[in-house]
C-alpha cells in the first residue's frame, strides 16, 4: 500500500534560510545555522521528502545555490526536490546535477513549451507543477511569482486545465496560511474533482502534528508539506513523524 | 569487504547521479562514474540509473554506443544494477512514447500502467511502498522493513521471473524488483529509501 507523505520544505534566498509568512520573508540563518539546527543526515529519517526552493525576490546566483543545495542533501538518502527560477532546459539540467530527483515550477507552470521539454528529457514524474492561491470570498485566486502574479484562468477551470500538463504532481499553497501556524486550509481541496488524476501535495499553515494528522484524514491528499523552521525545530520532526504513525497514518518505516 | 568493490555507475545524461554515488560512497565503495564504453565494457560492477523518458534514454545509449559495452559486459557475466528506468531498459522494449526497443538483457516488456488496473489510483505512482519477497531473497536480507520510494508510471511485467523477485500492491501485484543471474534491478529507487535503501545496496555490494 502506499504510504503518506511528509514533506518538509526550505526557503532560500541568496545564502540564507527564510521563513515565510503570506509571503512574506524572514531571515532566519545562513547553513551553519541550518546544519546546527537541522542535521538532515538525521533529520530525514523522519521526513519523506524534502523540498529546496530558491524564493530569491531579485537576481539570484544558481552557482551558490546548487553549492549550498549539494552541501544540504549530502548523505541524505530521501527524494530531493528543488525549485525556483526554473525559466530554462539549463537550469533544470544544472538542479538535477546538483542532485535534484525533482524539480518544482512555479513561475514557468504555463510555460506549456517549457514543461514539453523537460517532460521529455526527465519524465513527467519529475516534474512538480507549484500553485500559490488565496481565497477570495467563496472563489479562489491562483497566483505565481512568488504570490506576484495572478494566474489569468478561470479558477474554476484550473484543475482541469493542469489536469493535462505533462507534470506528475501538483503541490498547492496556500499564501493566507502560509508561515500561520494556524492550520491548514481545506476548503480548496473540496474544489478538486474526484478523477483528478495526479498526486497532490498541499502546503501551508501546518503549526504542529494534528494540523497534519487533520490534513491525512481527508481523502485524495496524498502528501502535505511544511516550511515552517521554527516550529519543527529540535526534534519537532520526529516528534510529528511518530504522532502520526501513533494515530494509525500509513507512513513508511524505517 | 565493500571497500575493495570498485563500481562504475553509467552516465548517460539523464537524470540524478548525485544520490546514488553518494549511497554507494557512504557504504565504502570505490565508485566512478563513465560514460566511456571502453570503461563501462571492462566493470565488474555497473549500475545503469535514471529517471526520464525511455525513448529519450535508448536514443542517449545508443548514440553514446554505451549499449554495445553493455552487452560486453553482460556476456562476460559482470554484475548489472538498474534502477527505476535503468530496471526498464534491461527490458526487451517499452510502449513509452511509442515502440521502443530496450538493451533486451531479458526478455520482459515494460508497459504503462492502465487506469483500470491499478483502480483509478493515480499516476505516477510516488511515494513510499512495501516491497514484498520471499524470506530467501537475499537482496532484502537483514531488513526489518520494505518501504522503498517509487516514482514512475511504467514497470516491466513479470512474465517468466519467479524466483528472487519482489513484488509491489499498487491496485495490481507489480514487479518491483528482480534478481536474475548477474542482474539485478530494483523498480524503487534505494538510494533515496534511506536506511533501506542503504542496507539493500549493501547487500548487493555483498553479493558481487
Amino acid at each position: 500500500m502506499l504510504k503518506k507523505r511528509l514533506i518538509f520544505i526550505l526557503l532560500y534566498q541568496q545564502e540564507n534560510f527564510y521563513l515565510s509568512r503570506n509571503f512574506q520573508l524572514q531571515k532566519v540563518g545562513n547553513l551553519q545555522w541550518l546544519k546546527k539546527n537541522y542535521n538532515f543526515s538525521l533529520i530525514a529519517k523522519s521526513i519523506d521528502e524534502l523540498i529546496i526552493l530558491d524564493v530569491s525576490r531579485s537576481k539570484t546566483d544558481i552557482k551558490k545555490f546548487t553549492q549550498v543545495l549539494k552541501k544540504v542533501i549530502k548523505n541524505c538518502f530521501i527524494p530531493v526536490s528543488v525549485g525556483g527560477k526554473i525559466n530554462h532546459l539549463d537550469v533544470a539540467k544544472k538542479y538535477i546535477d546538483a542532485g535534484a530527483d525533482k524539480l518544482v515550477i512555479n513561475s514557468d507552470l504555463f510555460n506549456l513549451d517549457l514543461i514539453q521539454k523537460m517532460a521529455a528529457t526527465y519524465g513527467e514524474q519529475s516534474l512538480i507543477g507549484s500553485l500559490d492561491y488565496k481565497k477570495k470570498n467563496k472563489d479562489f485566486v491562483f497566483f505565481t511569482n512568488n504570490g506576484s502574479k495572478q494566474v489569468e484562468v478561470n479558477p474554476n477551470k484550473i484543475f482541469s486545465i493542469v489536469k493535462n500538463f505533462h507534470i506528475g504532481e501538483v503541490m498547492l499553497n496556500s499564501i493566507d496560511k502560509d508561515g500561520t501556524g494556524f492550520g491548514l486550509d481545506f476548503d480548496l481541496l473540496k474544489k478538486v474533482p474526484k478523477k483528478f488524476n495526479k498526486p497532490i501535495i498541499y502546503s501551508g499553515g501546518s503549526g504542529n502534528h494534528i494540523h497534519i494528522l487533520e490534513g491525512f484524514r481527508k481523502k485524495n491528499l496524498d502528501a502535505i508539506a511544511t516550511a515552517n523552521l521554527l516550529n519543527f525545530v529540535g526534534d519537532g520532526l520526529l516528534f510529528t513523524r511518530n504522532e502520526l504513525l501513533k494515530s494509525g497514518v500509513k507512513l513508511a518505516k524505517w | 569487504m565493500i571497500k575493495k568493490r570498485e563500481v562504475v555507475i553509467i552516465d548517460y545524461g539523464m537524470g540524478n547521479i548525485y544520490s546514488l554515488y553518494n549511497a554507494l560512497k557512504y557504504l565504502g565503495a570505490k565508485i566512478e562514474v563513465a560514460d566511456n564504453p571502453s570503461k563501462i565494457s571492462k566493470s565488474k560492477i555497473l549500475m545503469l540509473p535514471g529517471v526520464g523518458s525511455f525513448k529519450k534514454a535508448m536514443q542517449q545509449i545508443k548514440k553514446k554506443k554505451i549499449d554495445e559495452a553493455i552487452f560486453i559486459a553482460n556476456e562476460k557475466r559482470s554484475y548489472i544494477f538498474g534502477i527505476c528506468l535503468g530496471m526498464q531498459l534491461f527490458s526487451l522494449s517499452s510502449n513509452e512514447g511509442g515502440y521502443t526497443k530496450g538493451l533486451g538483457l531479458i526478455s520482459n516488456k515494460v508497459e504503462k500502467f492502465l487506469p483500470r488496473e491499478i483502480k483509478n489510483k493515480k499516476i505516477p505512482h510516488v511515494g513510499f511502498n512495501e516491497a514484498k519477497c520471499e524470506k530467501s531473497n537475499k537482496l532484502f536480507k537483514g531488513l526489518k522493513n520494505n518501504d522503498f520510494y517509487f516514482v514512475h508510471s511504467y514497470r516491466m511485467l513479470k512474465e517468466k521471473l519467479s524466483l528472487d523477485i519482489s513484488t509491489t500492491n499498487y491496485g495490481i501485484e507489480f514487479l518491483s524488483s528482480f534478481h536474475h543471474e548477474n542482474l539485478f534491478a530494483t523498480q524503487f529507487h534505494p538510494e533515496k529509501s534511506q536506511e533501506n535503501g542503504l542496507k539493500l545496496l549493501e547487500n548487493f555490494l555483498n553479493l558481487t
